[in-house]
């Protein structure tokens, strides 16, 4: 047979709202723990270093150092930490031609609350050059 | 220590794409009449069915226990469905082991079946698949599971020098084990030129260096070994049935290269088993892609920490110290994802048993063991077997 599900979902995103309010405005909101001080982008809701509930919100500057890049069918994807975190991020490479190893965070264009990254050469970029 | 949880029979359709028109219904079906006739056993002598499925949206079938049961003519059985990513077939098994272990049950058919392959465009299959790391980090930014395999594949040829090369040996030999097995869906007889040949899907992975999609299902029974019917032949016995995760944002591991959850796992698995990982003689590793059978076979400590330098010695081929996949693996033998673990099983117990369809091993060891993950290593189950 021939069937065809189509699904709309509202998922609401709870105690993450912040982070994901941040990155459709192409801001880099962390999660920061009152407890130990892990930094963490994406953000958690608890703490993943220490389990901590006690946690609140530091905005980074939006600069990552890239990782490891894949290229694929599918996009370009990296694994990048961004300036400021303790936790590295998978994200989407806003411009996949370019080869530099950083880049700033861009708000997503697809409507779907991904973590874009657009990459730039280091020599334009004030980057903290950890 | 488990005690006492036998293997007394099993069986599987074959992993492929079918084009007859059949149904996983019928797929099931065959499955569990072969087992119940491998085991010499009636539907009647089964006290509870546990069903892996990874996804309802693969099937169009919510409650599929329910379903299942009434198709096999499990009348009055006990019935639940487990879950758990790529890994819910092993984890249908411990959960089967579990009940048998606990005296819940005397009985148990464990049935895993998933039309992977046929229902839905593999496209549609790709993107679902997306949604099994953390869905609103990583799935929301379209990542699909090749590419996050592949970053997870560049930290570890960093970190040890692991080369596409050795990846494709593995792709190769996988396959060229699937040769033997007249139920796997990719037996292919190549070489590793065709392999780094073929197209690129997610930097540094080629077609080749990954599984397929596939349909197909595999039942096994479980009973407590004063329970077996006699039987000229002995049975495998189950020593450690164990699972354990990692963090599920490749991001927050410490090295996004090393299966630190797989390790976990398995070492809890030998201290349960009382073995340490020298003792283990032949596994069925989950080699959903080339390079994350080689990541596995270090978190599973396989090689005494040498493990690239293992494999391309040939210590995990079929005339190894360790062999692995002779079943050709996900990657040789297919991936119905909710039947996978449980055909792992099936190969494993069958090899120790001396009968297995395939390619059996040289030496059959005393133990065997099975790996299988959810995720990228992020819900991970081992089991250890021992021989009869
Ligand atoms: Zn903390």
């Amino acid at each position: 047979m021939k069937h065809q599900l189509k699904l709309d979902y509202t998922i609401p995103f709870g105690g993450l709202q912040p982070y994901f309010d941040a990155l459709h405005d192409g801001k880099a909101l962390a999660s920061a723990c009152n407890s130990c001080g892990s930094v963490a982008f994406p953000a958690r809701t608890q703490c993943g270093n220490c389990r901590s509930s006690d946690m609140k919100w530091v905005r980074l500057n939006g600069t990552a150092r890239v990782l490891f890049r894949t290229d694929a069918s599918a996009g370009s994807f990296a694994l990048v930490k961004f300036d400021g975190a303790d936790t590295s991020s998978t994200v989407a490479l806003d411009n996949p031609e370019n080869d530099a190893m950083f880049g700033t965070i861009v708000a997503p264009k697809d409507g779907a609350p991904g973590l874009w990254l657009t990459l730039v050469d280091t020599e334009n970029e004030e980057h903290d050059g950890r | 220590m488990i005690s006492n949880v036998s293997f007394a029979g099993g069986a599987m359709a074959p992993f492929n794409r079918r084009k007859d028109g059949s149904s996983f219904r019928d797929w099931a079906r065959a499955a569990v009449q072969g087992a119940l006739d491998d085991a010499n056993l009636e539907v009647s002598d089964i006290d509870a069915l546990v069903v892996a499925s990874e996804s309802d949206f693969f099937t169009m079938q919510l409650n599929p226990a329910a379903l299942l049961a009434d198709e096999c003519g499990l009348v009055g059985v006990a019935a639940k469905r487990v879950e758990g990513g790529g890994a819910s077939g092993h984890l249908a098994v411990h959960a089967g082991v579990a009940e048998v272990a606990s005296g819940m049950a005397r009985r148990v058919l464990v049935l895993g079946v998933e039309p992977s392959a046929s229902h839905l465009k593999g496209t549609d299959v790709g993107a679902l698949y997306g949604l099994s790391f953390d869905a609103w980090t990583d799935g929301m930014t379209g990542i699909d599971s090749t590419s996050l395999y592949a970053l997870s594949a560049q930290a570890f040829m960093a970190r040890t020098g692991a080369t596409v090369a050795d990846f494709a040996r593995i792709a190769v030999r996988n396959r060229a084990h699937a040769c033997a097995n007249a139920n796997a869906h990719l037996p292919l007889d190549i070489s590793l030129d065709e392999v780094t040949a073929s197209p690129v899907v997610a930097s540094p992975y080629r077609r080749l260096d990954c599984s397929p999609l596939s349909d197909g299902a595999a039942a096994i029974i479980l009973a407590r070994t004063s329970d077996l019917p006699a039987r000229p032949q002995g049975r495998a016995r189950f020593r450690a049935a164990v699972s354990a995760v990692d963090t599920v944002r490749l991001g927050e591991r410490s090295d996004p290269g090393f299966f630190a959850g797989k390790q976990r796992a398995a070492q809890r698995a030998y201290a349960a088993a009382g073995v340490t990982a020298a003792d283990i003689g032949m596994a069925e590793v989950y080699d959903s892609y080339s390079g994350a059978q080689l990541q596995s076979l270090e978190a599973l400590g396989l090689a005494n920490g040498q493990t690239i330098a293992a494999e391309r010695e040939d210590v995990f081929s079929a005339q190894g110290a360790v062999p692995v996949n002779l079943s050709g693996g996900l990657l040789g033998q297919g991936a119905p994802v909710g039947a996978t673990g449980v055909a792992q099983v099936l190969s494993a117990a069958l090899q120790l048993e001396g009968r297995y369809f395939g390619q059996q091993v040289a030496n059959a060891p005393r133990f065997a063991l099975v790996d299988t993950h959810g995720g990228i290593a992020t819900l991970n189950a081992v089991s250890i077997l021992e021989a009869p």
